[in-house]
Formats: structure tokens, sequence, C-alpha cells
């Protein structure tokens, strides 16, 4: 059964030049604990396809269903459902400087609406996992830009989403740093049965993902 | 999302900005102290007089400026008008228009406390037919003979003198008598009692007899500066204004009238300060406002990504008007404190120089700007939250 069906997609923004077109994809069907990878040149539509599934923007013609759910028609829930449903990985950490790495992650986390105990174990087992326990009480700006990135990882599956989207994820990380994010977004998706998409223009990184999903600039799209 | 996490975060993000956060909190607390402040010192102001004139009903003094008599009989500041002849007290004194007459001489001092000559009929005065005595020792007694002394309360923490001690008066000036000047007098006075607190300019007096003042200043013998009149109905003391009105010597004045004229004067300063206190606390919102959104502005990408994780766009304008309220808040409790404290040390030196008891009770009035500013400040910060962009991270 498929998690993801996306069908005669289009996005548009209206610029006051007149419309650009941004995506074109005109069929993708993908299953739970699937790891896909988005490639394509610079204005394919990468970012907007996973904003377009995040369900930030609405697609100007077609339609995305995830789990039986029209994406477009969500409306004023779309909030809520992003924050439930989907786990983003931002290309840029996007920690919140502020915050210690336990506070970004526990406000993650009752953002989502993971109940504060559940929160705080689950923050624990991950951050073991992911190598950063002993820097929670770190502010971001302590971390390293692999810790960093490992930490928007844990942030991203806390709340065990059923979609996870990561946009140029290793795009400021070195090979080695590069591979351990994407060993771990990848052990983490299938563990937990997510779907995940990975927008790259990296050849190696494209490598990893045996399926792959490529855009081409407002044209359609093969597979 | 949880309030409690919105003002978690909100706190944080204050933090994280000292210097705009202090800022903010500075402009917001010195605009309203200053409003606080002014509105306390006018309130003390009139309350200090209202409570200082009460006791007297009617002054008569010396033709000349009724605001220096009010000045030198009520508040013991200032030089005396002149005197009243001994013939002109005794007129007055049977007159049946006065049910009271209590004589007045001003003029000398011990460093720096008025020392005031009266008859022992100055403790028959009440400041309303209801209220107790005015004056009544509370240590000692009352003198019962020339050159002995009672000291008000004031005057006897002041001067540092106790029952039993002896003094010298000086005539001139507080301050000529205080810089021990040249026109001191010979004869001992010994203090005999301590007065109870009147809360008034009277409290810094040294009370003595009209005759011992007289044997002082030898050519002045039986003049007085001043009368505290208390007449028998209120016919009788307009008919008394009437007649003095056509006497050579003597003027009557209406303490309370008096204190209402000064207060219409009081009033137009306090008009023009009210302008200028308005255009300050206009000018602190408007800055208040400028630096909150500039803390907003970069704070876009925060916002972005709190809406990324799903923060709804609510939440996020409740969190930035959160912002601007708690500082706003933190801005208008401080300068409530800060308006008090500076009126309360103004009172301080006043009270130190002329025993006024300006003391204002607590009231929602002052807290009238400080209010103002948060509520137009709320509202400003929640339109500026409104029209923040919120950018998209994903």
């Amino acid at each position: 059964m498929n998690l993801l069906q996306v069908r005669d997609l289009r996005k548009e923004y209206r610029q006051p030049g007149g419309a650009v077109p941004a995506l074109c994809l005109d069929f993708l069907d993908a299953r739970a604990g699937e790891a896909l990878a988005v490639t394509g040149p610079s204005g394919s539509g990468k970012t907007t396809l996973l904003r377009l599934l995040a369900a930030s923007i609405r697609p100007t013609r077609g339609k995305i269903l995830f789990a039986g759910q029209d994406l477009g028609a969500l409306g004023e829930k779309a909030t809520a459902w992003r924050a439930r449903s989907v786990g983003y990985v931002f290309q840029e950490m996007n920690l919140l400087r502020d915050f210690t790495l336990r506070e970004n992650l526990l406000l993650a986390a009752a953002i989502s609406g993971i109940p504060p105990s559940t929160a705080r174990e689950r923050v624990l087992e991950l951050t073991r996992r992911l190598g950063l326990e002993n820097r929670l009480q770190h502010r971001p700006s302590a971390l390293s830009l692999g810790e960093q990135q490992r930490a928007a990882v844990a942030r991203a599956v806390l709340h065990n989403p059923p979609l996870l989207l990561a946009d140029e994820p290793t795009a400021s990380l070195d090979a080695e740093n590069a591979g351990i994010v994407l060993h771990l977004l990848r052990e983490i998706c299938a563990g937990a049965g997510s779907l995940l998409l990975v927008a790259t223009h990296d050849e190696s990184v494209k490598k990893l993902f045996p399926r792959q999903v490529e855009l081409r600039r407002a044209e359609g799209i093969t597979q | 999302m949880k309030r409690s996490v919105l003002l978690r975060i909100a706190v944080r993000h204050l933090a994280s900005l000292p210097f705009q956060t202090f800022s903010v909190i500075a402009v917001v607390a010195f605009s309203s102290g200053l409003a606080v402040a002014l509105f306390l010192l006018a309130q003390g102001l009139r309350l200090g007089v209202i409570r200082a004139v009460e006791p007297f009903e009617l002054i008569v003094g010396a033709r000349g400026s009724p605001y220096q008599l009010v000045l030198n009989t009520v508040f013991l500041q200032d030089a005396p008008v002149g005197n009243l002849s001994r013939d002109f007290l005794e007129r007055l004194s049977q007159d049946s228009r006065i049910r009271l007459a209590v004589p007045l001489a001003l003029g000398d001092f011990y460093r720096g406390l008025p020392v005031i000559g009266t008859a022992g009929n100055i403790l028959e005065i009440r400041p309303s037919p209801a209220s107790p005595l005015w004056l009544r020792p509370a240590r000692g007694r009352w003198w019962e003979k020339d050159f002995e002394a009672v000291l008000g309360a004031g005057a006897a923490g002041e001067s540092g003198l106790e029952i039993g001690d002896i003094f010298r008066t000086a005539h001139g000036t507080s301050l000529g008598a205080a810089w021990g000047g040249a026109q001191g007098h010979e004869r001992d006075f010994r203090v005999v009692g301590v007065a109870e607190p009147v809360h008034g300019p009277y409290d810094r007096a040294i009370f003595v007899s009209l005759e011992s003042i007289w044997e002082e200043h030898a050519g002045h013998a039986g003049e007085v500066t001043a009368i505290l009149a208390y007449p028998a109905s209120y016919t009788a003391a307009y008919s008394l204004d009437v007649s003095l009105r056509r006497d050579a010597q003597g003027q009557l004045i209406f303490p309370a009238q008096t204190a209402i004229r000064l207060f219409a004067l009081l009033g137009r300063g306090e008009e023009f300060l009210s302008v200028i206190v308005f255009a300050v606390a206009a000018c602190a919102l408007l800055t208040t406002l400028l630096i909150l959104y500039w803390s907003a502005a970069t704070r876009g990408k925060e916002r972005a990504l709190l809406h990324a994780l799903g923060v709804p766009r609510g939440d996020l304008v409740f969190l930035s008007w959160l912002e601007g309220a708690l500082t706003l808040l933190a801005g208008a409790l401080a300068g409530g404190l800060l308006g008090r404290a500076g009126a309360f040390a103004a009172f301080a030196a006043l009270g130190e120089a002329t025993a006024m008891d300006s003391h204002v009770p607590l009231t929602p009035q002052e807290g009238a700007v400080p209010f103002i500013l948060l509520s137009i400040g709320s509202l400003g910060v929640f339109l500026a939250a409104m029209a923040e962009k919120t950018y998209d991270l994903t």
C-alpha cells in the first residue's frame, strides 16, 4: 500500500512579471519505510517538492495524498498536521541559538505534542544513539557543524514522524560527517517505518539511495 | 501550543538581547517614572498644604502679601510681614465675633528651628469641632512661666535638646540664626516638655510664652506677628473680614482660600508639566516600538523555524506580543517604583525643611501613565507582531 501518492503536480509562483513554473511532477508513489533521493539541477523544484510535501505551500494543480489525506485541502490544519506528521532537516541546521541542545529538542517535542516525560526519555535515547549525550547542555554555537546536523536529525525524528524530509542535509558537512548523517537518517527511518525523501544534487549522496526521483526544470519527471 | 512554553521562549529571547531589553525597560521606566513622580509631587504638595492649613480657620496679620502671611504663619517660612500692636491684639481678643484668638510672635530661632511666642490658649485649638486638641504635651508638661519652652515633636529630634536642657535663641532669619548670627539673645530657656506630633510645620517649632519674647525684644513689647483667630460663626468671620478691610493695621485671611488660590497657580504649572510628561511618554512609546520591532525583525529566522516545526502563526504573533508586553510591563512597574522613590525622596527633603506632611497614599491615578503606556504599547506591539512577515524555512 502506498503511503504517498502524487498525481499531476504543478507549482507556479506568482511574480509581478507573471507566473514562474517551479515544479512539474506527474507521478510519484512511495511506501512506508522507503528512502528516496530527490535530485535535479538547481531550479528544478527539489525544495518546492519538499515544501509541498510538508504542506507549507499548496499546489497550483494536482494532488498529493499522504496516508489518504489530501495535503492541498488541509488549509488551516496544515501547521498542526506538519507538527504531528513531518520531520524536517533543513540545509542549515537552524537550531534555536538561545537554547541548549536539550531545550531545542524538548521544545520541538512540546510543539509536536509529546508529553514531557516521554519527551525527556526520547531525547536521552536519541542523543545517546547520535553520540550527543555529552552535548545536551551546550548551546548550538558550542557544537561542531557535524554535531549540529546530528542534532537537527534528532529533532526531526523525535516524534517518530511518518514522513521525514531532508533538504540538502549534508551540503555544509565534510564527507565523513555527511556519511554519518545520511546513515543515521536511513537507519532511523527504516527502524520507525518512516518514508524518507532527501533532496540533493550531490552525486555521491544520490548513489546511497536505491530509488531516486529526478526532477527536470519545469518539465515533468523521469523515474 | 501551551502558553507556558511560549512564555519560556519569550523570556529566553528577552534575556538573550540584554541591551535591547534593558533599553526598552529603561525608556519606559524613565518616562512613566517621571509622570508618576510629578503626579505624586503635585498631589503631595496639595495634601501637605491642606494638612498644614487644616488647624487654622482665620489668620489675622499685618497688612502685606497674604501669601507671605500664610508662608510665615502656617509654614513658618519666610520673613514675617510686620507686627500688630498690643491694642490691636486686645481689641480682637475682646471682639464678640471671635471665640478664640491665639497670638503668635515669630522671628526668633534656635539652630534654624522657629521659636514661637504664644499664649496658653494655643492648647485650645481644635482643627475641627469634633477633632481632638491640636497641641498636647507628649512628655513633660506645657510651659507655665516665662523662659520655659516646649519642643515640637520634630524640633526635639532635630535640636537634640532634652527636657531640662537650657538653650538660647537668636533673632533673624532661620539661616542667619543657624549660622550663629550676631543677634543672639542673652536669656536662657529651659525645656520643660515635648509636644505630640501635629504632622505639619509646627512640629519644627519651639513654643515659649509671649512675655518671654517681649522681654527679649524690649522695643517691641506687646506686639505680635499674627493672630490665629477662630470665629464664633461663618457670618462673624465675614463680618470681621469686612471690618478689617477698613482697618489700617491688619488684614484677615482665610488660609483655606489662599491655599485654593495657590493650587490654581500650581495647576497652571502642572498643566504645562503634563504636556511635557505626555510628550516624553509618547517619545518613549515610539522608541520602545522601534526597538521592539527591530528586535523582532532580527528574529525572523527563528520565527520561521518555529513555524516550520509546527508553531501556528497565531502563536508566533502572541509570542512577539508577549515579548513586547513583558518588557513594557517590567518598564511600567519599574517606572511606578522609580516615581514613588523619587517623590518619596523629594517629600523627605521637603519634610526636613518644612516638616510638611506630604505623604500620598497609594492611588489608582498614579498608575495612569504607566497603564496608558502599557496599554498603547501592547496594542502597538500587537500590530507590529501582526505585520511581521513569517518567512518559510521549508
